[in-house]
């Protein structure tokens, strides 16, 4: 697992992941006119909808919600774009884990590199609307790369054990599809956290996701630095979550050349 | 690399459980599965530039074990030590994307089969050049025919340098010049000192190529040791005889007057022992058994040697100046060979007995029987000349 030797022979297989997670890149869009501007097209049309519904039928109250409900979106869809893509990192690719052998972890971290690349131009996409919105942050934006990280790790430990068990259990996927929808109102992605009443609000705040966004939110648009407790709670959950998810891999990873 | 105490066994499921669902609601009723051991005791070594050859029937675990050396599938039991680089070659085109071009699937795959991007980077234009697709190579891998894609394969595998290499029969497909490049290819790297593992069914190429071999019988290790004598064990010791029976056939197959008829026909190999599975140039018994009715007077017995629909050879008693004599009751004939001269692969015989003037069938056996020969030189041809060469120069 996490035996110096293992990280060792991951280090070995670097290119690996790269070119694995690059060509997937690249057949994303292979065959669309618009190409890349699709992975730009796709979380702005959304946006537009979602905003329009928010901001004038219900009336939400936030400062930059354009740009809150943006980088919501954007976060939440790492997350859900990882660990879906991940799930068929295995069964996807029979030929790669039948007939070759390298550390089976690599298709899942290949396609979570995939999911960062996508999420990258996106980002990149909020940085200029930051700018088109004149938002100036302030020195907390540098917390920023290190709580993206954390969700990094969430995601590939998700990734790792979900894939994992989709291997023997095919339900596995729907099963997830679902929790993601669910999730996906869950979190205060379309809203602030503040709509919920206190004791709720503690509730809301066991997601780590939630505390993830809300500290992104914070340290990008409104220039407040993240609270340590927040920081400390997401830390380790995407710890607990990583070695977890490492753990049901590594006990399910020798079989998988005969279960798929 | 050594392999020691190995086993290998499947669990095959009756019903196999691929949901949660399934899972749960079985929760309580046992699953009910059969254990398959396809690997059992495995033992041997080999040493550093060796060439060791895996045979046996299909079925006899070969490529589970190749597959287990890989690391592909884990063993049950027992365990694999590798020192150094393993490159499996059990498949061409591992991981190839239909959508992407020639040259960036080159750069995919060598990546898998262990090449750094600087070797990447010097060796790509050989690669193409040698899979001869200069004019392809910013073309979709899906719009070249698949004898390309095997090329393109071929070319980027070679280009690895792997300390121990693995190869499945799956690359003795295609046509004579790919195989003659791939025989190249090997004979590279055994220069190189590459320790490399071969499973075929081909026997000339592990005689070829194979310095030590392991046969295997239904997963068991049967012997390892010298190439040759391996494969005569394989051969002469076959438990069972793999000639098909096909006797499906309309044609009429024996005809005669029965007066004296062929009871049974056997074939025996350099030991003295039944067996339908010979060496080319190794002695060869058919021993044709007779029953006769009557008494009769120096009937002929002749055989005739059939390879696919092409009457090969054929002779008689009489041809050979054997009298029969006077015949009456049970007995058998041999026809005996000193050196088989018979190539490949599969031979049919036909067996019969006439009167003394070839003027009356007994009993004819038309293309019943049949035996295999397996080619230990690189002859090609249905049958060997037993010849030499010689080379005269002026000056």
């Amino acid at each position: 697992m996490f035996t110096p030797s293992h990280l060792r022979e991951l280090w070995g297989y670097r290119n690996l992941i790269g070119k694995l997670a690059w060509s997937d890149f690249k057949l994303r869009y292979k065959n669309s006119v618009l190409g890349f501007f699709w992975t730009l097209l796709e979380p702005l049309l959304m946006l537009l909808v979602l905003y329009v519904v928010f901001s004038h039928l219900m009336r939400i109250q936030v400062e930059y919600y354009q740009l809150f409900l943006l980088l919501g979106i954007v976060l939440w869809n790492f997350l859900a774009r990882g660990t879906t893509m991940s799930i068929f990192g295995i069964i996807g690719k029979p030929s790669l884990v039948q007939k070759v052998y390298f550390p089976r972890d690599i298709l899942i971290i290949s396609a979570c590199v995939t999911a960062l690349m996508m999420t990258l131009l996106e980002l990149l996409v909020f940085a200029v609307f930051m700018v088109i919105f004149k938002v100036v942050p302030s020195a907390a934006i540098l917390y920023s790369p290190l709580i993206f990280l954390l969700l990094f790790v969430m995601v590939l430990g998700l990734s790792l054990g979900l894939s994992a068990l989709n291997v023997y259990f095919r339900d596995v996927q729907f099963i997830w599809n679902v929790v993601l929808q669910a999730g996906f109102f869950a979190t205060p992605i379309l809203y602030p956290i503040t709509i919920f009443p206190d004791n709720l609000q503690r509730v809301v705040m066991l997601n780590p996701m939630a505390r993830i966004i809300s500290m992104l939110r914070d340290c990008t648009l409104y220039r407040r630095a993240p609270l340590p407790e927040d920081m400390g709670y997401v830390i380790l959950s995407a710890v607990f979550i990583l070695l977890v998810g490492y753990l049901i891999f590594d006990r399910l990873e020798p079989k998988f050349a005969e279960e798929i | 690399m050594k392999v020691e105490n190995l086993w290998k066994t499947f669990k095959i499921p009756h019903e196999k459980r691929t949901t949660l669902f399934e899972t749960m609601t079985g929760f309580f009723r046992p699953s009910e599965y059969e254990t398959f051991t396809v690997l059992k005791e495995i033992n041997f070594a080999v040493e550093d530039g060796e060439c060791v050859g895996i045979i046996g029937d299909n079925g006899s675990g070969k490529s589970t074990l190749l597959k287990v050396i890989a690391n592909i599938l884990r063993p049950t039991r027992g365990r694999v030590d590798i020192q150094g680089r393993v490159t499996p070659f059990l498949e061409l085109g591992v991981g190839f994307q239909p959508d992407l071009s020639a040259r960036e699937n080159i750069g995919v795959y060598a990546t898998i089969m262990g090449l750094s991007n600087g070797e990447i980077r010097n060796k790509i234009d050989d690669i193409i050049d040698f899979a001869d697709l200069r004019k392809f190579e910013d073309a979709k891998l899906k719009n070249l025919s698949s004898g390309m894609q095997v090329r393109l394969a071929f070319s980027t595998a070679i280009q690895t340098d792997p300390d121990i290499l693995l190869v499945d029969e799956v690359l003795a497909v295609g046509d004579i010049e790919f195989q003659q490049k791939c025989f190249d290819v090997f004979n590279r790297y055994k220069e190189e000192g590459v320790t490399t593992v071969f499973v075929s069914h081909d026997m000339a190429s592990v005689r070829r190529f194979c310095d030590k071999t392991l046969l295997l019988r239904h997963g068991e290790q049967v012997v390892f040791g010298d190439t040759n004598r391996v494969i005569d064990e394989y051969i002469y010791k076959s438990e069972e005889t793999s000639v098909e029976e096909e006797r499906v056939e309309e044609r009429e197959t024996r005809w005669g007057n029965r007066k004296i008829e062929i009871i049974e026909v056997k074939f025996f190999d350099k030991n003295g022992k039944e067996n339908n599975n010979f060496i080319s140039g190794d002695p060869m018994t058919v021993r044709i058994f007779y029953h006769s009715h009557e008494r009769i007077e120096s009937p002929i017995f002749g055989i005739v040697f059939y390879c696919q629909d092409t009457y090969c050879y054929g002779t008689t008693t009489d041809f050979r100046g054997c009298n029969t004599g006077s015949i009456y009751g049970r007995g058998y004939v041999d026809f005996m060979v000193d050196r088989l001269p018979f190539l490949g692969e599969k031979f049919e015989v036909t067996v019969a007995i006439s009167d003394s003037d070839y003027k009356t069938q007994y009993d004819w056996h038309d293309r019943l029987y049949s035996f295999n020969v397996h080619n230990p030189t690189r002859e090609l041809g249905i049958f060997s000349i037993y010849c030499r060469w010689r080379v005269w120069k002026d000056g």
